[in-house]
């Protein structure tokens, strides 16, 4: 019996050393390239997860983000000031799902980020996408700030909260601009969409395209803006009002909005909690 | 007058930039090109709007070359068929490569860390004056740019052009 347990731990063991393999390469690469300023809020939390060994920084990058999908970083690629994403692998994905899974979330957020910009839709823009790590050199929005920050800094400060209004019809107008491509972007937040300076200029850009893909159908759109609802309505408080304005302002800009919206309401008597008496 | 950048993702390798105009010989140096006798990349300046274009190629050609995963045979090949926004290698080398007729000439070298590539030797094989990287834009030939990339008019209120070309460039193998 002592033997079978050594065996296990063994086992063990052997699975947690064949980690991951090639994250970044290990050389002591150029000290940081004057990267961007770490003016991020969470530039001080970059604690690594409790089981996790600290993540080896990429050569000359720093950083910036550990997220449940990718570790992101933030510094200079061919000049330019870029965010690197690097997927996570995990380790308790049977290997060969894991790759596939992970190339295929990498490739669907590099083609998604070129739909984007072709129809118009801000989207960082893609310099170079590396297949054997699974990680995505994008641009760098300079100074931008979250939706979800600036909301929280809106109603902080007591501030006339009118121009959140003003900011949901403008998130709507966005939102329906890439339905309207039949483009879903599978992970709407307010951490998701970014304000570049001027604040009042309400110039959005869309990120982390991770989860997205192609569909037409109005299900697909109306699950999409309901999980936008959810995060919403659980990340900040008392926002009803603005996330009416941004569904209007949907309506109002997309022309295929009517079975969407109806979706919605559809989708929203689903779920947790809610009686499914038709 | 030469432009060079060190690639953050492969320390040892960097990239060199040289433009040259009134180029006489650029028949010769096509032949030179395709035989192989010169060590670089021959590019018609009139494709490329910025160095950062022929940087992210550049990249792209060492990582490919790096795991053995190049699409065309050589590394000066793969970054003019990088720069391509499809995935025809000869209509690449068409567009993007020199002709006999050209004038103006941009050579870009990688210079490894084992190698040492004399940019003299190349600058001599050139029969043209070198100028400086500066007056790429009075090259570049944007109409044609737009075309051979197919940028959309909404396309072009979000970004620049060089980021419509980029993020087409670095996409273009999984679309």
């Amino acid at each position: 019996m002592a033997a079978a347990e050594a065996q296990a731990n063994a086992v063990c063991s052997g699975m947690a050393g064949a980690g991951p393999a090639a994250i970044g390469d290990g050389t002591a690469g150029p000290a940081m390239a004057g990267a961007g300023p770490a003016a991020e809020a969470e530039a001080e939390a970059s604690g690594p997860e409790v089981a996790e060994a600290p993540p080896p920084p990429l050569p000359g990058l720093q950083l910036l983000q550990q997220g449940a999908e990718a570790l992101v970083y933030r510094g200079l690629f061919l000049g330019r000031p870029a965010v690197a994403k690097l997927r996570i692998p995990k380790r308790y994905r049977h290997p060969a799902l894991e790759e596939r899974l992970s190339r295929r979330r990498t490739a669907q957020e590099a083609r998604s980020l070129l739909r984007c910009r072709r129809a118009g839709i801000p989207a960082p823009v893609v310099y170079f996408v590396d297949y054997v790590t699974n990680s995505v050199y994008l641009e760098d929005i300079a100074d931008s700030v979250t939706v979800q920050d600036h909301i929280n800094s809106v109603q902080r400060s007591g501030n006339d909260t009118s121009s959140l209004l003003v900011l949901g019809e403008k998130m709507g107008e966005l939102l329906a601009k890439m339905h309207d491509e039949d483009l879903i972007h599978g992970d709407l937040t307010t951490s998701n969409i970014l304000m570049r300076p001027p604040m009042e200029k309400l110039d959005l850009v869309l990120i982390d395209f991770g989860l997205s893909f192609v569909s037409g159908l109005p299900e697909d759109k109306g699950v999409d803006l309901y999980v936008l609802e959810k995060a919403f309505l659980s990340t900040h408080p008392d926002t009803e009002m603005m996330f009416k304005a941004l569904l209007k302002s949907y309506a109002a800009a997309s022309k295929k909005s009517g079975p969407v919206i109806k979706k919605l309401d559809e989708v929203r008597l689903r779920g947790r909690k809610r009686s499914m008496v038709g | 007058m030469d432009l060079t950048h060190r690639l953050e993702l492969f320390p040892d390798c960097s990239v060199t930039l040289l433009l040259f105009n009134h180029v006489k010989n650029a028949a010769a140096l096509r032949k030179k090109a395709m035989e192989g006798s010169i060590e670089g990349a021959l590019i018609n300046p009139a494709m490329i709007v910025d160095p950062f274009q022929i940087l992210v190629a550049a990249n792209k050609a060492v990582h490919l070359h790096k795991i053995g995963k190049m699409k065309t045979r050589t590394l000066y090949a793969e970054i003019i068929f990088n720069l391509s926004p499809n995935n025809n290698i000869s209509d690449a080398f068409k567009k993007f490569g020199i002709s006999d007729s050209d004038e103006a000439v941009l050579i870009v070298v990688v210079v490894d860390r084992e190698k040492t590539v004399n940019l003299e030797e190349i600058r001599s094989q050139v029969e043209g004056q070198q100028v400086s990287l500066d007056e790429l834009p009075q090259l570049t030939d944007i109409v044609k740019v737009k075309k051979m990339y197919k940028v959309t008019p909404q396309e072009e209120k979000i970004g620049t052009l060089v980021d419509s070309i980029v993020c087409r460039m670095s996409t273009k193998d999984v679309l």
